[in-house]
């Protein structure tokens, strides 16, 4: 039973009456049509809600609402904006108007048939509710859908009659009511509602538009479709005024009018939408190719896809880049990279990420931390070329990691580095899918055009609101993976080739290679379920078995590797193909390449003979090698340069020795090569005279004398060293800094000035004070000359004292405080105050005076 | 997929020689792609820009390209690859230069943004004079060379429709009495005029001057012949007056020694490049007469002077002749911009198999240096190293048993080093040709030679270029110009003429071993090893045994 048909059979209610909240349209729902929800909403049951109550509140969350709505095709969401300004509850009848205009099925066929499938998917979805008699939003989604000043709707309408003149005086109501020519009413309420019946009435309408100035039509025709403000001045002219007067126009703010809801339908003839987008836009081929081409095309690029990768972890076999700080690969590194694989910035990311997406390279997690082949690299060498390159192609599908976005800033203005993070983005395997499966869907051989799949995808999920186009993620994730396909050798010539059609999971039998291009496909696309969630996902069995199919496919279309090269007299070399490893790898060693595709070109020079030398093989083996894996005959100047590098190579020996011992009486040496205590010496003849010694210069020297001789040291100049008492120096060094333990002793000045303070402190404790007015008990201020004042507050802060102080602020009101004075400077004394309680300020000119407190004071 | 093409990701193409389908492909692909390298099993095509858009000016288009390499390739072209190629193709003719009534010369461009695009350049503004309108802009006649090389130079070649002017018309016929031109020759002035300007590839000794001739028989107006040396010239106007309808009057010759204008013009590069008092007082030789027809013989020697005063000449139909069009400059870019694309190539493999150069034998002796020569050789400083290793003792001795070898047959022994040819003069008891020869003194021994007077000549590299001594067929090479390709590949031509008996030529380069004249003559042989010349190489030692 399709949604469709469930949602009928809920409409026509079959004696269960019609649901009166979302709640129990849910619960009337069978389990079918609700794991049907959950699975389109997944955020639902997470965690699981204890009954259908919890769910239906869930599911007009906000968050829930906005993450379903954005998840709705373009149809499904104009139906949604339609049902959100029509009314509440409407009937099925009311939303075809407004989807399909006045003339409903038969103005436009098209909505008419696609409307049930978008309406089954909202009450699917738990957006809509309700028969087709009293169809109902979800209230949160009308509130998001719902035009108002601040979100104006897609739709381009406004506010409904009722909702503009809500703020309106009666008085200019009934006004704009004879205006029109209808009879006052004795209230408000009544006087919109007859204002909104003609509003809606097409032929009464017509009959007051037919009496309209042409000006003030024209003044209509600018706003019908929105956005439907305009401004008028506080006089408006005569057009503006003959559509106020009769509420064509209705103030919303000084200086503002709106075009009520009614009206513009009215002049849209009903139409909610000026554009409806009833069926998805077909995909647009680009060109036809034969399916072999489109294979072979797409085989090529998967073989060069092997060759690079394998070629990228060669490059970092001994040692890959440094991992940055923030993880991820330098901006100099790609380039590096870019460069050896010969391609592209952007490429080569690509190929790094992929490399790292298929496990096959990793940071190596030491403490310098550089990027290695992983050993899952190893094993994948190992593998048929078909299989690695299904291996590849599996991690790529699934992958989250866009290395699109490389090069790119983060929303810190961070650079987005190629490995490094930030690069995860949850949508591009479901977006990969998603443009594979529509390359799938064309017959074979077919390559769409990017934009048409850009549409195609952006009527699947349109972008809400006015976002700019940089920020259509889903966009750019679908050109990354046209691009990426083709790299990668999933598409040829841009249309999906038969291995790839094998990956998605295609098998022959369904592969809708009949379902035609353009606006004649109607029936696959109506019968079809909401798009995106086209099929299930796959399940790991079945992905490997896809993957399987798909090696076999390719396996035939890759090329044999080839077991000859061909030898040319300009010392290079041919290899028409790709060659088999053991071959390849010689190869690489015993000559350079110079230019990489189909075939491989590589050149001998003296440098990489000798660099074959130097692995460890002779003139010998190499001319065998060149004999038996050469077409046609060795040339001769490449038999002479093999043999001519040979003929030096080794010619200088160089070894590692840290001392020697050099004697003109060869015997001696003799002598100490037959003696066995010199063993530990590590001795080793170099020539008659000389011997070359493991054991450093001293050591030597030591087990020399041990062994009887009298060895004397030699300079570097072959001086005889003098042995004395070696003083071993350091390099100029400065003595260190005592430490004192306390603070340092003061100088004269210091002591002075310190003096001096402790002295007018004590000056001040000391001095007889004239007795000061009794404190408190008359209430009456501490009077004290200014000077006096300043002295005792400056002494106060020597001996920590507290004080008592007279104050007026700055509203002239008087209180006496308690205060123990910190600070005096500026004129101001910073004191911590035991009346308030805190750290204050005070201005001295504000102090009356102060006293000293008692001691029992305190 | 078999095909002979192999189309890498350099954009260079391989083509398997021996496969059947090899010469359809050949054509297929000889119109966008530049022949690099032609060994004996695979030649390597490139595909440039330029090769592209000479395609283009050719009439062809970039579904050819793209069929051809699609139709002949082994393996799957990448998508990307043809994309680009279409792409590049697409940027030709975007500009034109036309002729307009009223303004003279005008580029006018078919997309707008790309006409702003270049007028934002700072190298064309000084080029352009005032915008007609939004899609024309006015020209300076005399800055169409410019231009052309100028918009070259930034990716959107203008397609150069102004056409050329006849000049002044003169009668020449191609007098073919006992002979006749050959076949490549044929189509190589076919595919000149055709072209308008270009440049005609021909190896050595393969009869570029009878192309020159051809060409001129075509014109059938006056002409202006730039040449390297007088000697060149003379002989010039010897195979003119021998096989055209011109007769000795109606050449002349413009040299340091003679200043003559007449309908056919013979000058040297070096006279209109001598400079004197900061001025070239010889170029007003360009606008002397009316010419319909401007030769350049061995182009890839064009001073730099020169190529200034051939963008003014754009008017005028350029041919540009050479059997290597390898500059150690790099200024080949250069010679296709400003006299034209290359409208005839021949490996020297295909002239050779048709019998019209003789096979030449190429050997590279390598000598070894004595005990103490060695010794001074690595103390030498560095810009003696080579003269010290190329002007080796047991090189004369290598020369002296090849000379003996070879007794009976022309020998010519070519060096660098004056005092080293001396001494090898006086050793062999031949007369040597440098610098200081006389001209008359030189057309005396090289008549000698060909007499068969002398039977071994020493020659400076002042003999490097257009002498045409038929019957040597022995040349020892004992120093050259560091690692030049160009040269080497002229001096095999001195041998390749074809012989009479249908001998084998012999090319001896003797070289020291194991010091930068091997690694000079390892890149001197370059050239040549890519147009399939093997060189043997072999111990001086074996040889002296031998002989």
């Amino acid at each position: 039973m399709t949604p469709e048909e469930r949602s009928r059979k809920e409409a026509a209610g079959k004696g269960v009456a019609a649901p009166r909240s979302l709640a129990e349209s849910l619960r009337a729902r069978d389990d079918a049509s609700l794991s049907a929800l959950l699975r389109a909403r997944p955020d639902l049951i997470t965690p699981v809600p204890t009954d259908l109550t919890q769910l239906a509140t869930r599911a007009a969350t906000r968050a829930s609402v906005v993450r379903a709505l954005e998840r709705l095709d373009r149809f499904a969401l104009q139906t949604a904006e339609a049902l959100a300004v029509a009314a509440d509850p409407a009937s099925y009848d009311e939303l075809l108007g407004l989807m399909a205009g006045d003339g409903g099925a038969e103005a436009d066929p098209v909505v008419a048939e696609s409307l049930p499938r978008a309406l089954a998917v909202l009450r699917e979805q738990a957006l809509a509710w309700g028969p087709d008699d009293r169809l109902r939003l979800v209230r949160t989604a009308r509130e998001l859908l719902a035009p108002s000043p601040q979100h104006p709707s897609p739709t381009g309408l406004g506010p409904s009659a009722a909702e503009a003149a809500s703020g309106m005086s009666p008085g200019r109501i009934q006004e704009i009511l004879t205006a029109t020519g209808l009879p006052t009413t004795h209230d408000a309420v009544s006087a919109v509602a007859s204002l909104t019946a003609l509003f809606t009435d097409r032929a009464r309408m017509a009959a007051l538009l037919a009496t309209a100035p042409a000006e003030s039509l024209e003044v209509l025709s600018r706003l019908v479709w929105g956005p439907p403000y305009g401004q008028v001045t506080a006089d408006p002219a005569p057009r503006l005024r003959w559509l106020l007067d009769r509420g064509l126009l209705l103030p919303t703010a000084p200086g503002t009018v709106v075009l009520p809801r009614e009206v513009a339908l009215h002049l849209r003839s009903g139409r909610a939408h000026r554009h409806t987008e009833p069926l998805p836009p077909a995909l647009a081929t680009a060109a036809t190719h034969r399916p072999q081409m489109v294979d072979a095309t797409a085989a090529g690029q998967a073989y060069t896809t092997l060759a690079t990768v394998e070629e990228l972890l060669k490059d970092w076999d001994e040692g890959g880049p440094s991992v940055l700080r923030a993880g991820g690969l330098s901006v100099r590194d790609l380039k590096r990279t870019a460069v050896a694989l010969d391609v592209p910035e952007p490429q080569a990311a690509f190929w790094v990420e992929l490399a790292y997406a298929a496990g096959l390279l990793a940071s190596d997690g030491e403490v310098d931390e550089r990027y290695a082949a992983t050993p899952a690299y190893d094993e994948w060498r190992e593998l048929p070329a078909a299989e690695r390159w299904s291996r590849l192609a599996t991690a790529w599908l699934a992958a989250t990691r866009t290395p699109g976005l490389v090069g790119g800033r983060d929303a810190k203005d961070r650079v987005l580095s190629a490995l490094g993070p930030g690069l995860d983005r949850s949508a591009a395997p479901e977006v990969r899918h998603r443009v594979l499966t529509l390359l799938a869907g064309l017959p074979e051989g077919a390559s769409p055009t990017p934009d048409s799949v850009l549409a195609r995808l952006r009527w699947e999920r349109p972008l809400r609101g006015a976002q700019p186009a940089a920020d259509d993620l889903r966009g750019r994730l679908a050109e990354w993976t046209l691009s990426e396909a083709e790299l990668l050798g999933l598409t040829g010539r841009g249309a999906l080739s038969a291995h790839g059609r094998a990956l998605l999971g295609e098998t022959p039998e369904h592969a809708p290679a009949a379902e035609p291009a353009g606006p004649g496909d109607k029936l696959p696309v109506h019968h079809r379920h909401h798009p995106p969630a086209l099929r299930e996902p796959l399940t790991a069995a079945e992905r490997a078995a896809a993957a399987s199919r798909a090696a076999r496919l390719l396996a035939p279309l890759l090329p044999e590797p080839l077991d000859h090269v061909l030898l040319q007299a300009d010392l290079t070399a041919v290899a028409p193909g790709p060659l088999e490893r053991p071959l390849a790898d010689m190869l690489g060693v015993l000559a350079d390449v110079e230019s990489k595709g189909g075939a491989t070109v590589y050149r001998f020079t003296p440098a990489s003979v000798r660099r074959a030398l130097d692995a460890g093989r002779s003139a010998t083996d190499l001319h065998a090698f060149l004999a038996a894996h050469s077409r046609t005959p060795v040339p001769q100047p490449l038999t002479y340069l093999i043999d001519d590098v040979a003929r030096r190579h080794g010619h200088l020996r160089v070894g590692a020795a840290s001392a020697y011992v050099r004697c003109d009486d060869d015997t001696v040496l003799n002598e100490i090569l037959a003696d066995k205590r010199s063993a530990s010496l590590r001795l080793r003849r170099l020539a008659p005279t000389v011997l070359a010694a493991g054991a450093d210069p001293a050591t030597l020297l030591e087990g020399l004398r041990a062994l009887g001789f009298a060895p004397a040291a030699e300079s570097a100049e072959g001086d005889v060293l003098i042995t004395r008492a070696h003083a071993h120096r350091t390099g100029p060094r400065t003595a260190p800094e005592p430490v004192p333990e306390g603070p340092p002793v003061p100088d004269a000045t210091l002591l002075t000035a310190a003096l001096r303070a402790i002295r007018a402190g004590d000056l001040a404790s000391t001095t007889p004070r004239k007795p000061g007015p009794a404190p408190a008990s008359d209430g009456d201020l501490p009077r004290t000359t200014s000077a006096e004042t300043l002295a005792t507050v400056q002494a106060a802060v020597l001996t920590g004292s507290a004080l008592w102080i007279g104050y007026v602020n700055a509203e002239g009101t008087a209180s006496q405080r308690v205060i123990a004075p910190l600070r005096v400077e500026g004129g101001f004394v910073t004191a911590y105050d035991h009346t308030a309680d805190e750290v204050r300020t005070y201005p001295l000119h504000r102090v009356t005076g102060v006293a000293e407190l008692a001691d029992d004071q305190l | 997929m078999n095909g002979p093409l192999i189309v890498q990701s350099d954009k260079t193409l391989l083509l398997e020689v021996d496969h059947e389908q090899a010469d359809d492909c050949r054509r297929a692909i000889a119109p966008f792609a530049e022949l690099e390298r032609a060994p004996e099993h695979i030649h390597t095509y490139r595909v440039t820009p330029l090769g592209l858009w000479n395609a283009r000016a050719a009439g062809h288009d970039a579904e050819q390209v793209v069929d051809a390499l699609v139709q002949y390739s082994r393996y799957p072209v990448p998508h990307a690859l043809l994309v680009d190629i279409a792409e590049t193709m697409d940027r030709y003719g975007r500009l034109t230069l036309s002729k307009h009534p009223a303004h003279g010369l005008v580029l006018t461009t078919t997309d707008r943004p790309v006409l702003e695009e270049v007028l934002r350049s700072k190298r064309i503004i000084p080029l352009v004079g005032a915008r007609i309108d939004q899609d024309t802009v006015a020209v300076h006649p005399s800055e169409r060379g410019q231009i052309k090389q100028v918009l070259l130079k930034l990716g959107w070649p203008a397609e150069d429709l102004a056409g050329y002017v006849d000049g002044e018309a003169h009668p020449i016929e191609l007098s073919e009495d006992g002979w006749a031109l050959r076949p490549y020759q044929k189509q190589a002035v076919e595919n000149f005029w055709h072209g308008g300007s270009g440049v005609v590839v021909l190896p050595c000794g393969a009869g570029k001057t009878l192309v020159g001739a051809g060409s001129m028989a075509q014109a059938k107006a006056t002409t202006l012949i730039l040449v390297t040396n007088t000697v060149s010239a003379r002989q010039w106007k010897h195979e003119l007056v021998k096989r055209t309808s011109l007769t000795e009057d109606e050449i002349g010759e413009y040299s340091g020694t003679r200043k003559e204008i007449r309908p056919v013009t013979i000058a040297t590069y070096q006279v209109l490049t001598t400079k004197r008092k900061g001025i070239y007082p010889h170029l007003e030789l360009f606008d002397s007469r009316d010419w319909g027809l401007i030769v350049y013989d061995e182009v890839h020697l064009l001073p730099a002077p020169v190529f200034k005063f051939t963008a003014d000449l754009q008017a005028r139909r350029r041919l540009g002749l050479t059997a290597t069009l390898v500059r150690e400059d790099g200024r080949e870019s250069d010679v296709f911009s400003l006299i034209g694309p290359k409208r005839f190539d021949a490996p020297w493999k295909e002239i050779e198999a048709q019998g019209y150069i003789a096979p030449a034998d190429c050997v590279e002796v390598r000598v070894n240096l004595t005990d103490s020569e060695r010794l001074s050789y690595a103390t030498a400083e560095t810009e003696e190293k080579y003269r010290f290793c190329a002007t080796t003792d047991t090189k004369r001795k290598v020369t002296e048993a090849l000379v003996r070898r070879f007794e009976g047959q022309q020998i010519l022994v070519i060096g660098q080093y004056i005092d080293q040819l001396d001494e090898l003069g006086e050793h062999l008891g031949a007369p040597v040709i440098k610098g200081e020869t006389s001209n008359l003194q030189r057309e005396k021994l090289f008549d000698a030679f060909r007499e068969g007077e002398i039977n071994v000549l020493v020659v400076s590299k002042v003999a490097n270029f257009s002498i045409d001594l038929p019957e040597a067929t022995v040349a020892i090479q004992v120093s050259g110009t560091f690692g030049s390709r160009q040269e080497e590949a002229q001096r095999l031509g001195r041998v390749l003429r074809p012989k009479a008996d249908g001998h084998q030529a012999h090319f001896y380069s003797v070289v020291a071993r194991d010091t930068i004249d091997q690694d000079f003559a390892a890149h001197r042989q370059r050239f040549l090893a890519e147009q399939g010349y093997a060189y043997r190489i072999v111990d001086a030692d074996e040889l002296l045994a031998e002989s």
